[in-house]
């Protein structure tokens, strides 16, 4: 680790004002930056702690909607009883990211901010693109992990569970700062990295993610996540689907369905949802839902496996939710 | 008196004739019905409380006054040679104390003559380059990316076989290949055994590199008082780093002491001097000050050694009742840079079934990857999947129960020398492990249990090892006038309970209760002898040597309390740590004898007696496993493992199953989740650490159900004990594949069984 300079931020505002420095960097639970730091991926020369910021740690129940500030930790977000009640897909994604210690520390904003897990963006020795060098080591090296959608140079996929569960449920993000400020659907505050913006969000250096804000539209338990690992727990998804229905009686009247895993940003598959309005769900049409929503994919050279993976999960997502209605 | 024996000492499968020195005479074994009081109980360790307190010190833990820290720089390309290096830029920062490379330090011959300690040609991106010695860790980091090196980029080589081609890279001048041939082995006439086979099968398989990833890293800390050094080294072997860094230094021996108190973890990757402790010792000479060198899990992954890959082609004839007429086993093993030995993997195939026509091939290559070092029972886990793997295939042929074809070619001697066993209970294992496993009933439990996308499936694995242990190792135990013993040995607990299993054999021979029992091990400077602690040795080598030591300090008491008690020795017992006159039934606490003998100390000596002559010494099991393949994720989730192994006398039952579940564990990584990952195009390690690198977490631990044949081995020491360390690792993963193969219906040739190639298989269906 390089040594660096640690800043207390009282507010927001000064957070900002903070962050304008060059060589300056925000942390919070510091769960994935300080792993950047300690493999020199990132050196910056200040750090701008976002934890002292007393108004951004909060999760609060209001009439149309549920407010979480960007500073709640995971932990605090998988126990709140309204998650619990409304949002169990939030809390079903939160409860298989990462492990119980991490999640005490991690927080949302830096959930939805961490960086990509390409091994080679991880590695040491390696300047890949994202890390502003010239080319993705990816594309002709081993992708086993990386993206079956979307074009970018950089083919490594988005790392959050959050996202995918929170895109399902319509969230909306809050941004303070100061190239971006306001209020934006979460689904558009994901971008796959440009030439000129090697990032996946839209956030400028000098941005904050302030808060997250979850719309009471979908009844309860109409959602669910499920990840596929290698292993049982403690893992990064090789592909996750979050899919989110409301029903109307018998029939489906709106459909979410955002994977994970599979492309730079939370994949939405809107003419796989789009097949499911109105209608009645079979496996039939689970399986048809499934095929649609990997209708696009385009395997790498090693992640063939994702395609037929992220169709049985949408299609066991979807019997899944049919289940649990019944 | 001391006798000169000529003696064969098997390890990690290999057998060698060694002269030891043994003092005194050796006890007759302990009778298969000897009543003990606690050998044989289950006893949790001697230092528990340390360890989950904290208060154990680790060599990562050793701090001392005015420590400097090292950290290496390594080679980031597979083949190149150092032009130039330049270090003034490094040197001048605050804080940096010295820079050692190929130009300042010693020119010091490393693993076996093929490099040098800094050597100016790199054969690995790992390799070392130089050594930074700075205050702290962090200036150290900040100095390696000032040092500024002129590499000549060589051309490299990564896959065996192509290293095998001519015009191939040279990885070193001698050549790829290992020895310059393969390791062949014969029995019988190969031909004419596939020729009497009414049914052949064939198949190849191939195993991952798997990193042994130990918790607590390599590392040493070095500190010198005149001309004496003593190192604190994380090492299964202390008496091994203390030779090495002494013939490095041109020392003698006697001026190093190694130290090795507690240890997280080694599992083969530590039976030898590391680099780290010739540069820590060779630096704290330079500044005359402690340094500590201690790998990150980076480094860990690339430099401290691996389970090589292997490439593995079988070919297997039988009858049609299932006699073995011919086995044909020729592996590939992708040795990386540097090896300490060959790391075949056709054992098993040569040692555990009858069948009188067997050849086996061993090409072990070079290639410019990291290097290879002992890992848990090296090549036999490899050897034990491709042949439980085809074992599985050829009684599918016959439409035998593969069990059953296994007993059919049950060895009752050792098929490799014609010599008996001193026991063998393989037989048992099999029957105790179908039982427990319900293995008669697995068709109906399949069928029960399976749905369209959860397919269950049943598979079994034999193990066969070594684990004799042997001379020399040497032991004494002390008693004190306060009426506490000591065992000292110069062995080392790994982890794996040696204190507490030695302090046992101790306690019972003493007629002590194990609380008046310390053991003192891990330091040179006890100076007795004891083996590195490595191919399942330690307890068979070490323990019985304990045991005459005790007698001999138990009947040195007596005599003393005889004479001093004035009673007779016949009268005189030892009975929970306090004699016992057995007429009056007066009870005396020991240290009233040593009251009136102005601090008179007992010292029982005692030595490893030599291993039986023309006799295989080998360690048995089989397990069994229980899986559930999800057909729409690909993931393999193991449910059950049985495990039922022979290994000798049971000293400490809690011991032996922490023992086979961890083996088990870590074989179930290898089976399901570990491999090393590499990028063909720059020799790049890419996931050398443990969020990429998988190991089993908690979660993936299924039911394990393990049990011990408990056979005391009357020949081959005098404790009846043979070695269990590596043996539960061996079966694990063929077992676990011949139950993904039963619930697939099909097989994958192939570890570790990730999810991407369970789907890539069933979507090829
Ligand atoms: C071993 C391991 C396993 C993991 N497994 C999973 C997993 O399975 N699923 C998953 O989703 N995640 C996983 N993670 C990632 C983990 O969830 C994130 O590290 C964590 O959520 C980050 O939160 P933090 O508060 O610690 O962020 P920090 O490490 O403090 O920051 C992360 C990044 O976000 C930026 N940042 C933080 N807060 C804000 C804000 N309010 N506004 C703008 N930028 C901000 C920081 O500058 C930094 O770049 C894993 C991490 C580890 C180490
Ligand atoms: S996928 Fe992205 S992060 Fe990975 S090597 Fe390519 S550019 Fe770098």
């Amino acid at each position: 680790m390089k040594n660096f300079q640690y800043v207390n931020a009282p507010d927001v505002e000064d957070a900002v004002s903070l962050l304008q420095e060059p060589g300056t960097k925000a942390v919070a639970g510091g769960t994935d930056l300080l792993t950047e730091l300690k493999e020199r991926i990132k050196m910056p020369e200040i750090l701008v702690n976002l934890k002292t910021i007393s108004d951004m740690k909060y999760i609060r129940e209001e009439k149309d909607d549920l407010r979480i500030g960007a500073l709640a930790t995971l932990s605090e977000i998988e126990l709140h009883r309204m998650v619990r009640e409304r949002f169990p897909i939030l809390k079903e994604a939160i409860s298989v990211t990462a492990t119980p210690q991490l999640r005490n520390a991690a927080t949302l904003g830096g959930n939805l901010c961490q960086s990509v897990r390409c091994w080679y963006y991880r590695h040491p020795d390696v300047k890949c693109w994202l890390k502003d060098g010239d080319m993705c080591y990816a594309e002709d090296g081993v992708n086993s992990r990386h993206a079956i959608f979307g074009n970018s140079t950089c083919i490594a996929v988005h790392p959050s569970d959050l996202a995918p569960a929170l895109i399902a449920l319509d969230a909306r993000i809050r941004i303070a700062g100061s190239e971006v400020e306001g209020e934006l659907l979460l689904e558009e505050f994901f971008t796959l990295p440009t030439e000129t913006h090697r990032q996946s969000t839209l956030l400028g250096a000098a941005d904050l993610v302030t808060e997250v804000i979850i719309p009471h539209r979908f009844g309860p338990s109409n959602g669910v996540y499920l990840k596929a690992m290698e292993r049982a727990t403690w893992s990064f998804m090789l592909v996750s689907a979050a899919v989110q229905l409301e029903w109307k009686g018998d029939r489906v009247r709106e459909a979410r369905i955002v994977l994970g895993g599979v492309a730079g940003k939370p994949w939405r598959v809107r003419e796989a949802e789009a097949m499911l309005q109105g209608q009645t769900l079979s496996e039939g049409l689970a399986q048809s839902v499934g095929e649609a929503a990997v209708a696009n994919a385009k395997a790498l050279k090693h992640n063939a496996y994702k395609i037929p993976l992220a169709r049985n999960l949408v299609k066991r997502g979807l019997l899944e939710l049919t289940r649990r209605k019944a | 008196m001391a006798r000169v024996v000529k003696t064969q000492v098997e390890f990690e499968g290999r057998f060698y004739d060694e002269y030891v020195v043994i003092e005194g005479e050796d006890l007759p074994a302990w009778r298969a019905d000897e009543k003990f009081s606690i050998v044989g109980q289950s006893q949790t360790r001697i230092d528990g409380v340390e360890r989950v307190t904290g208060a154990a010190k680790f060599t990562h833990d050793i701090q001392l006054p005015g420590m400097l820290y090292g950290k290496i720089l390594r080679s980031p390309h597979p083949h190149a040679r150092i032009k130039s290096i330049d270090t003034k830029r490094a040197e001048r920062l605050p804080g940096v104390r010295a820079v050692l490379h190929y130009q300042n330090a010693p020119k010091i011959p490393w693993r076996m003559g093929l490099t040098l300690l800094f050597d100016q040609t790199l054969r690995y991106a790992g390799d070392e380059v130089a050594c930074v010695i700075a205050d702290d860790e962090e200036i150290c980091e900040d100095a390696l990316d000032l040092i500024e090196v002129n590499y000549e980029v060589l051309p490299f080589v990564l896959d065996p076989v192509k290293a095998l081609e001519p015009g191939a890279p040279k990885v070193h001048d001698s050549g790829n290949l290992f020895q310059g041939a393969p390791e062949i082995y014969e029995r019988g006439e190969i031909e004419k055994g596939f020729a009497e086979a009414d049914v052949i099968v064939e198949g190849t398989f191939r195993t991952q590199v798997a990193l042994h990833n130990c918790m607590e890293t390599h590392g040493s800390v070095a500190t010198w008082e005149g001309e004496s050094l003593t190192i604190w080294d994380s090492t299964q072997h202390i008496f091994g780093v203390r030779d090495t860094v002494a013939q490095a230094l041109k020392l003698p021996k006697h001026k190093v002491r190694v130290r090795k108190q507690y240890m997280g973890g080694g599992f083969g990757s530590k039976n030898s001097a590391g680099k780290y402790a010739v540069m820590a010792a060779l630096a704290a000479k330079m500044t005359g000050r402690p340094v500590r060198v201690v790998l990150d899990r980076h480094e860990e992954n690339l430099a401290a050694g691996n389970r090589p890959s292997s490439i593995q082609t079988l070919k297997v004839g039988a009858k049609r009742d299932g006699a073995l007429t011919a086995i044909y086993h020729k592996s590939i093993v992708n040795l990386g840079a540097y090896t300490a030995w060959g790391g075949g993997t056709t054992g098993p195939t040569r040692r555990l079934y009858v069948c009188p026509h067997i050849k086996t091939e061993d090409v072990c290559v070079f290639t410019n990857l990291g290097p290879f070092s002992a890992f848990r029972a090296p090549g036999y886990v490899e050897g034990t999947f491709a042949l439980e793997s085809m074992i599985d295939e050829l009684a599918q042929k016959l439409n035998l129960d593969s069990l059953e074809l296994r007993l059919r070619n049950y060895a009752e001697i050792d098929p490799a020398t014609g010599w008996p066993y001193t026991t063998k209970g393989l037989r048992q294992a099999y029957h105790r492990g179908a039982t427990l496993i319900d293995w008669q009933k697995r068709t109906a439990l399949k069928e029960k249990d399976s749905t369209d996308t959860k397919k269950i499936g049943f598979g079994m694995a034999s193990q066969i090892w070594g684990g004799s242990g042997g001379p020399p190792a040497y032991a004494l135990v002390k008693i004190n006038p306060d009426g506490t013993a000591v065992v000292i040995t110069g062995t080392q607990d790994i982890g794996t309970g040696t204190k507490t299993a030695l302090a046992q054999v101790a306690a019972e021979t003493l007629h002590f209760p194990i609380s008046l029992v310390k053991v003192e091990l891990g330091d040179t400077q006890l100076g007795v002898y004891s083996p590195l602690s490595a191919g399942s040795m330690t307890l068979a080598s070490v323990g019985p040597a304990v045991r005459v030591a005790a007698e001999d300090a138990r009947k040195q008491l007596m005599d003393v309390a005889s004479q001093t008690l004035e009673m007779p020795l016949d009268e005189l017992e030892i009975d929970r740590g306090e004699f016992l006159n057995t007429r009056t039934r007066e009870r005396i606490a020991i240290k009233t004898i040593f009251e009136k003998l102005q601090n008179f100390m007992i010292i029982g000596r005692g030595a490893r007696g030599p291993n039986p002559e023309k006799k295989s010494v080998n360690t048995f099991g089989a397990q069994f496993a229980q899986v559930e393949v999800d057909t729409e994720t690909g993931r393999v989730s193991v449910q059950k493992i049985v495990a039922v192994h022979e290994s000798g006398r049971v000293i400490n039952p809690l011991a032996i199953s922490s023992q086979l579940e961890g083996g088990i564990i870590q074989g179930l990584g290898f089976a399901l989740t570990e491999q090393r990952i590499v990028d063909e195009r720059f020799g790049l390690v890419l996931n050398g650490n443990l969020e990429m690198y998988k190991v089993p977490t908690a979660q993936d631990v299924p039911e394990i159900i393990t049990e011990m044949i408990d056979m005391p081995d009357p020949e081959v020491n005098n404790l009846g004990v043979k070695g269990v360390g590596e043996p539960p690792i061996i079966p694990t993963a063929g077992a676990i594949a011949n139950a993904v193969a039963d619930a697939l219906g099909r097989r994958i040739c192939e570890l570790p069984l990730t999810p991407d190639r369970i789907l890539k298989a069933l979507e090829s269906q």
